[in-house]
């Protein structure tokens, strides 16, 4: 059989899959980097999810995080007030950010690109401060608490069989319940970005009066797209946050909201999987180079911060740790998009999946050059010629 | 019963309202009172709002950076009046303008010029995320150099003692009758009118100006009759950051200042530009002071004053996703 | 097709205006059957205008578009697209960052969304073959020249099936070999039972290839007939010939 490279890609997607299994054991159930494999999931659904509305259909919204939010306290309001169960919450939450997505989604038509963008900012931010301003409602600025999911106990007992370090720690349940979500996240969108919708959504994002003049339904794909991102948001945002047990409303801020953009630039915004690869790996690049401390105090005399009167606490100094880590981050984010307009990983993805070309744009351009010669051109000329006695006769 | 956001309540119980238009706290020298204040906060508005309806009206761009512009230039003057005790703080103003224009010239340079040359594909996209990642950037620069704490410039000025019955000063206070307005934002709008009397005055009088409004109104036609295009996008981009710049020199005595204080002022000026429309420099002067005010009463009149700093930002933002949705030229906009 | 089987495209007084700008001023035809009608007229005279309120990208200010008995100029473009009126535009707009295939694809899961890829994928690279740019189905859109993206823009309107065709210059700016290919296409269409509006510059190739013409100048209709005797009206002389600074006639 004749090697192509699209068995790497195969190659590779089993490794991760084994990875993404074998995680916690790999790093000695450790719950705290059980909990970073967690969250790292939890982004890249995020990430993989923003993707499929800007990279597919290019509708860059900023709300993203907004719907994670929406859904997320629509469940835990759901719980608290109405004695819906957790796992009636989550579809009930994931249904209500549909619906929120779906008038979004309709608003944001007539918008165009970067219209689109400052409104979704205003939608986002609007939420956000009304959900820190209704106290009695939500929680306010220190949020709402969600009971975690507590599985069947047939369930529970299959699992402690698959995996017999299931109740190894808190963080466990969590990790492989965000793992079977990111997996069936990515899926579905996957199928669906290979369906006919796949196609459609490029199309309006490529050329909507096009995409319309061939009889794409561009509202219905636009919607459609929005939909589908949003309640993905929500879906994981509403897990994810069951086994966190809190949602604050800063979650849904603009600098979250940022960092998953990053996170899906970095990857690759026009592929799904090289952004939720992206944000994995984002992620955990972060948590390790938390892990190293960054010598505060020697960058300090190198900016001349200490001669300009800012003296150091531990406090703020770990923080600022923390910044320095984001501020190279954010040049990285620069960076990709001024030389690798296409994110650093999707490329890769894209020329491991792509089936060669006929003909190579080398080759292309030296047939268009003896175009005189080529003869084919001129057969079918003739053809028509024979065809139909108006053909001129130039 | 289902439990309904009280905001909702209170936009149904709107006789709340009226209560308390009745009641003792709102009577017409309150409303004056919050009309005053809103202009006077609206300058500045209006002074950041110029500055991303020139980088928009020339680049053709949004920056979604700008409010980490703001942001800086608020630091800047901190961090000079903090480390020199008795520095002229107009003079700080100055050096945080400059701070910014270059900031923002180079960045123009760096990573926007590849696209005024056609160097990047899809540059909508590209203007948008770039900007972003900027603002991401800067953000958590400022962050680090900072840090998360509350900062405040020290009071620079002081208002000489003027009795004239009707205006009365305190040292920090004025009063126009029995309305006290705060010094410390009359000192920023007066600061943010001579900026602004200075650029319209560059925009509408100088060989430069005249040659920015040229590249904002035709590209080409203005590199025909010699003007560098690429030369005046550096320009117009320095000086919409040094805008914002301004904006927040003068505001950082007022406010206190964290690295991410420029998210709300980007939101504000986004509203403003959108408002005004997009690109007119008239609009957003206007929409500016309109903002200013619309944010002074909602606040003020307010039914639950707890509530009422919280929305103030909410405000603004509801005028701008109407706008956006309704009229999305705005009120003085060329074309979309 | 529509039922009965039959074309008919039925423009009813349509006006339309850009603000003070007058581009249609009461344009009227009816187009039944399969006939390949070229429309022409001078810069601005309102070609592009017409095309767009037909397809649906404009709404007329006044009047009616009525296409195999149904009112479509207050429909949706794409509801129009579906049923039955496909159109190329002036300047090409492929889909740049899909493949060729892909691009053919897209109208084609339109028309037949629960047909086999495979089967789809067979009919777009007939149709490739044929406008002869099958071995280009794996490149990206924007790595075509000028002339493949006409080509491309042209085979993937076929896979819309539509009963009517509006051609928008499908001529301009194209390789002489590459309009020939543009000339086979064309009789395969009629070959078809196609509807064709042809709008081009291009006077000896609409002379030669429509049956009927229609003259626009200044958004009127100034001429309707066979070629023969449009060329010889003095109306129609005088818009081309009256400026000898306008487009050249043969």
């Amino acid at each position: 059989m004749k090697f192509r490279r699209i068995y790497i890609l195969w190659a590779l997607t089993a490794l991760f899959l084994v990875g993404l299994i074998f995680y916690p054991r790999l790093v000695n159930l450790q719950p705290y980097w059980v909990l970073v494999g967690m969250t790292a999931l939890f982004y890249a659904i995020l990430a993989s999810s923003w993707s499929l509305l800007a990279g597919y259909t290019g509708q860059f919204s900023f709300a993203h995080m907004a719907f994670m939010g929406l859904g997320t306290y629509a469940a835990g309001i759901l719980i608290r007030d109405m004695g819906f169960a957790p796992w009636q919450a989550t579809i009930g939450g994931v249904l209500i950010t549909g619906v929120v997505g779906l008038i979004i989604g309709y608003l944001c038509l007539r918008l165009r690109a970067v219209y689109l963008a400052l409104f979704t900012i205003a939608f986002a931010e609007i939420f956000r401060l009304v959900v820190k301003a209704e106290v009695k409602f939500t929680g306010g600025p220190n949020g709402l608490e969600l009971p975690t999911y507590t599985f069947p106990g047939w369930l529970q007992n299959l699992l402690r069989t698959i995996v017999p370090f299931w109740d190894a720690n808190v963080y466990i349940p969590a990790y492989y319940t965000m793992a079977f979500l990111f997996v069936a996240a990515l899926l579905f969108m996957f199928l669906l970005v290979r369906s006919r919708f796949g196609i459609f959504f490029r199309a309006v994002r490529e050329d909507e009066e096009a995409a319309a003049a061939l009889g794409v339904h561009v509202v219905n794909t636009r919607v459609l797209a929005f939909v589908v991102s949003s309640m993905i948001a929500g879906f994981a945002g509403i897990v994810f946050h069951h086994f966190i047990g809190l949602i604050v409303p800063d979650q849904m801020q603009i600098g979250r909201m940022s960092l998953i953009i990053a996170m899906a630039v970095i990857g690759g915004s026009q592929n799904l999987i090289g952004a939720a690869l992206g944000a994995i790996f984002i992620h955990f690049s972060l948590e390790w180079l938390q892990q190293i401390p960054l010598p505060t105090a020697v960058l300090q005399h190198l900016l001349f911060l200490n001669d300009w009167g800012f003296s150091v606490d531990l406090h703020a100094g770990v923080l600022r740790t923390n910044a320095w880590r984001m501020v190279g981050f954010g040049l990285l984010l620069m960076l990709t998009l001024r030389f690798w307009q296409n994110g650093l990983i999707s490329p890769i993805i894209d020329w491991l999946a792509r089936r060669e070309a006929v003909e190579s744009v080398a080759q292309r351009f030296q047939a268009e050059r003896d175009m005189d010669a080529v003869d084919d051109v001129q057969a079918i000329g003739s053809q028509a010629e024979a065809g139909n006695p108006q053909e001129p006769t130039s | 019963m289902w439990p309904l956001p009280d905001v909702l309540l209170h936009a149904m119980h709107f006789h709340m309202w009226l209560d308390a238009l009745f009641k003792f706290q709102i009577t017409g020298t309150y409303i004056v009172r919050l009309i005053l204040e809103g202009l006077l906060i609206g300058v500045i508005y209006a002074l950041m709002a110029l500055g991303l309806t020139l980088i928009f009206s020339v680049l053709n761009i949004v920056s979604f950076a700008h409010g980490e512009f703001y942001m800086i230039g608020g630091y800047v003057v901190y961090a000079i009046l903090h480390h020199y005790k008795g520095f002229p703080g107009l003079l700080a103003i100055v050096v945080a303008a400059l701070v910014t224009f270059v900031i923002g010239a180079v960045f123009e340079r760096l990573f926007l010029q590849p696209m005024a040359k056609g160097q990047v594909e899809r540059p909508s996209e590209y203007a948008i995320l770039i900007t972003f990642g900027l603002s991401f950037f800067l953000q958590f620069v400022m962050l680090g150099i900072m840090g998360p704490f509350p900062k405040k410039a020290p009071r620079f000025w002081s208002f000489p003692k003027i009795d004239l019955g009707f205006i009365r000063t305190t040292k920090t206070t004025l009063f126009l009758g029995n309305i006290p307005l705060s010094g410390g934002r009359i000192f920023a709008a007066i600061i943010a009118l001579l900026a602004l009397a200075a650029v319209l005055w560059f925009m509408y009088r100088t060989w430069t100006g005249w040659a920015l409004q040229a590249v904002s109104q035709d590209r080409n036609a203005a590199a025909v009759v010699g003007i560098n295009p690429l030369n005046m996008n550096t320009l117009a981009f320095g000086m919409g950051a040094m805008l914002a710049g301004l904006a927040g020199a003068v505001l950082v005595t007022v406010f206190s200042w964290v690295p991410w204080v420029g998210v709300p002022a980007s939101a504000k000026s986004f509203v403003i530009i959108v408002l005004g429309g997009m690109g007119s420099i008239p609009g957003s002067l206007v929409g500016g002071l309109i903002l200013g005010v619309v944010e002074s009463l909602g606040t003020g009149l307010f039914p639950d004053p707890a509530r009422a700093q919280a929305y103030r930002d909410v405000f603004g933002l509801v005028i701008f996703a109407l706008v956006l949705w309704l009229k999305p030229t705005g009120l003085f906009g060329r074309k979309l | 097709m529509s039922q009965n089987g039959t074309i008919r495209l039925e423009v009813r007084n349509v006006v339309k205006n850009f603000g003070g700008l007058q581009a249609l001023a009461g344009v009227s035809f009816t187009i039944e059957g399969p006939q390949l009608v070229g429309l022409i007229g001078p810069n601005g005279a309102g070609k592009t205008t017409l095309t767009n309120i037909i397809t649906g990208l404009l709404k007329p200010t006044k009047g009616e578009v009525w296409f195999n008995g149904r009112r479509i100029d207050p429909l949706r473009p794409y509801h129009i697209a579906r049923l039955g009126i496909g159109r190329t535009f002036q300047v090409t707009r492929a889909f740049r960052r899909m493949t060729v295939l892909e691009n053919m694809l897209a109208p084609g899961l339109v028309k037949h969304p629960y047909m086999s890829r495979k089967e789809l994928e067979k009919k777009a690279l007939e149709i490739m073959k044929f406008l002869t740019i099958d071995h280009l189905r794996y490149e990206m859109g924007s790595n075509l020249s000028g002339g493949q993206q006409k080509l491309l823009e042209l085979a993937r309107l076929l896979m819309l099936e539509p009963d009517l065709i509006i051609l928008d210059e499908p001529f301009a700016g194209v390789h002489p070999k590459l309009q020939r290919t543009i000339y086979g296409y064309i009789q395969r269409v009629r070959g078809e039972g196609k509807a064709i509006i042809l709008i081009s510059h291009d006077m000896e190739s609409i002379f030669t290839l429509s049956e009927r013409l229609i003259v626009l100048n200044f958004g009127e209709v100034i001429a309707d007939g066979p070629p023969e005797v449009v060329k010889e009206d003095p109306q129609v002389i005088e818009a081309y010939l009256g400026r000898d600074d306008e487009e050249d006639l043969i």
